[in-house]
């Protein structure tokens, strides 16, 4: 039983890595979505939902362009396995995630450097004219190569990841479990700041301060903000481009400079 | 002569093109590759429309020189990869069509001239405004225990990504240069980024007063409350000065597993000296 819940999670990272590879990153990928069916395969949903809602959270800044930025996907669906399988506190899924985290960087590397031969293996086959192989090698080969990369080194944490965790547990004193908390959600704070970072600049920061404000004095929740949002973006689109179709060119172009400081708006 | 497999190529049901422009963006990332990233994904792309073009063994060399230039380097936004696909593959027509007067290397030209500006708006509009507007939704509902979050949060997704894939190829395909220059004209890229800011900023600013509280249990006895002073000043004050230093360092491009660490780190410290608490 044990056996199989520990092949069904790898199963599970299995599908979150070909969410970005052969589905067009449709977001199954986040770890709100994959520790929702870890919860599901491990019979804990409220756990799962907890658990993924904390790592969506601290996790949801970072984007994940091509090869580069930190992915904590793998690390998130670990992390939460183990919490349900030892029933600690959610935030160990975190303290689970991070060295998990380092682990999947560094076999990502060592993936990389085959799919770079594959590369070549297609240049050959074009070649040689065997037009059905280079297919192969893009959407079978590279698919398999990401879902081994993968499911190996999950299922073999999972497997024996358990009893390192209870270890851990019982010797952490309880001041250790709070800490960790507090730095768990100080991350999410790094997280929001990579995604803002992405997007501002002097002309727009506005925009972030208004939606702070908004939810900070009424206390609305994010689905009314988000709602609220969107209807802020139709209004001022309409008013900055429906009313005068010409003239506002110049406008528009300085806006995306992007030799500006953003710090110097974010003092605070 | 070349002309049977272009026919056929013609007559092929729109449809059932677009079906390959989708499902060629869609697995856009299967092989990704430091040397030429998502290039062998653009060969696959294509791979259908050059060998139905190309269909007749005494043009082997010819088909084969379409592949070698959808080999090359290629990086795109999987989404918007389909309006690129689709605009390659009508070109790829015009080029059997018309050998003697269309330049292949257009093709590859127009390719690279759209990853840049395609990948800025692709990722801006994907996950820099739809995937947190949904996924913060997601997590809201999952907080209170509900299942509605993630189920929510996909199907906001997957209602924006599948039919903007679709259509993507479609008017690639259909009307691709076309549709450039009215690009281009317009300034819709720079429109899009602008409504794309507004709604993606408030709910990063919403994120930050709402998802996560941080307060500090610092007192002076019963008489002066260090966090109720805060809170009358401005609620959730600590989150939005936590935001403002993590932006400094995420400018200073530090690392982001050493943020990560140190993270853990200064928690344990400022929770056991009473400074700050969850």
């Amino acid at each position: 039983m044990f056996l199989l819940q520990c092949i069904g999670v790898g199963l599970i990272s299995v599908f979150c890595i070909l969410d970005s590879r052969i589905l067009g990153r449709l977001n199954f990928e986040r770890p709100l979505i994959t520790c929702t069916m870890v919860g599901i395969l491990l019979g804990d949903v409220q756990t799962g939902l907890l658990v993924g809602a904390q790592m969506e959270m601290v996790t949801l800044g970072m984007m994940s362009i091509g090869a580069s930025g930190v992915d904590m996907n793998m690390g998130s669906i670990v992390g939460c396995a183990l919490v349900i399988m030892t029933g600690t506190n959610i935030e160990m899924a975190l303290t689970v995630a991070v060295p998990m985290t380092v682990l999947s960087n560094i076999l990502g590397m060592i993936s990389s450097i085959v799919r770079i031969q594959f590369t070549h293996m297609c240049d050959n086959y074009v070649e040689a004219s065997n037009y059905k192989m280079a297919r192969v090698v893009h959407s079978i080969y590279g698919p398999i190569l990401y879902s081994l990369f993968n499911f190996i080194p999950v299922f073999l944490t999972v497997y024996f990841g358990a009893d390192v965790v209870n270890a851990i547990t019982e010797v952490v004193p309880e001041w250790v479990n709070n800490g960790v908390s507090l730095g768990a959600n100080i991350i999410s704070f790094y997280g929001f700041a990579l995604l803002l970072s992405t997007m501002v600049n002097k002309n727009n920061v506005i925009f972030f301060f208004v939606g702070f404000v908004i939810s900070a004095y009424s206390g609305l929740g994010l689905t009314a903000m988000a709602v609220i949002s969107i209807v802020c973006a139709f209004l001022l689109y309409q008013l900055r481009y429906q009313d005068k179709p010409t003239g506002t060119t110049k406008a528009v172009e300085s806006q995306i400079d992007p030799d500006y400081d953003e710090l110097e708006d974010l003092d605070n | 002569m070349s002309k049977q497999g272009l026919q056929n190529q013609k007559n092929l049901p729109l449809k059932k093109k677009v079906r390959e422009f989708f499902w060629g963006a869609w697995f856009m990332q299967a092989n990704w590759n430091y040397e030429r990233q998502m290039n062998t994904a653009f060969m696959y792309g294509m791979s259908n429309t050059i060998d139905r073009i190309y269909d007749d063994p005494s043009e082997d060399e010819k088909r084969k020189a379409a592949y070698r230039r959808s080999l090359e380097f290629f990086n795109i936004t999987p989404q918007f990869g389909a309006f690129t696909l689709g605009l390659a593959a009508a070109m790829e027509e015009e080029y059997a069509e018309h050998p003697d007067t269309f330049d292949p290397k257009m093709i590859g030209a127009v390719k690279t001239a759209l990853m840049g500006p395609l990948s800025g708006i692709g990722d801006s509009l994907f996950q820099g405004t739809i995937r947190v507007i949904a996924m913060s939704i997601g997590i809201s509902l999952a907080q209170q225990g509900s299942i509605l979050g993630p189920i929510i949060a996909m199907i906001i997704s997957i209602a924006t990504s599948a039919p903007i894939t679709w259509y993507a190829g479609k008017i690639g395909y259909v009307k691709g240069q076309e549709f450039l220059e009215q690009l281009t004209k317009s300034n819709i890229m720079d429109k899009l980024m602008y409504a794309c800011s507004v709604a993606g900023l408030m709910v990063i600013g919403a994120m930050v007063a709402s998802l996560v509280n941080i307060t500090t249990p610092l007192a002076m006895g019963d008489a002066l409350q260090v966090q109720s002073v805060l809170d009358s000043i401005l609620p959730k004050m600590i989150p939005l000065t936590l935001t403002g230093i993590m932006f400094w360092i995420a400018k200073k491009g530090v690392k982001p597993m050493v943020v990560i660490v140190c993270c853990f780190v200064i928690g344990l410290i400022l929770n056991y000296f009473g400074i700050l608490a969850v």
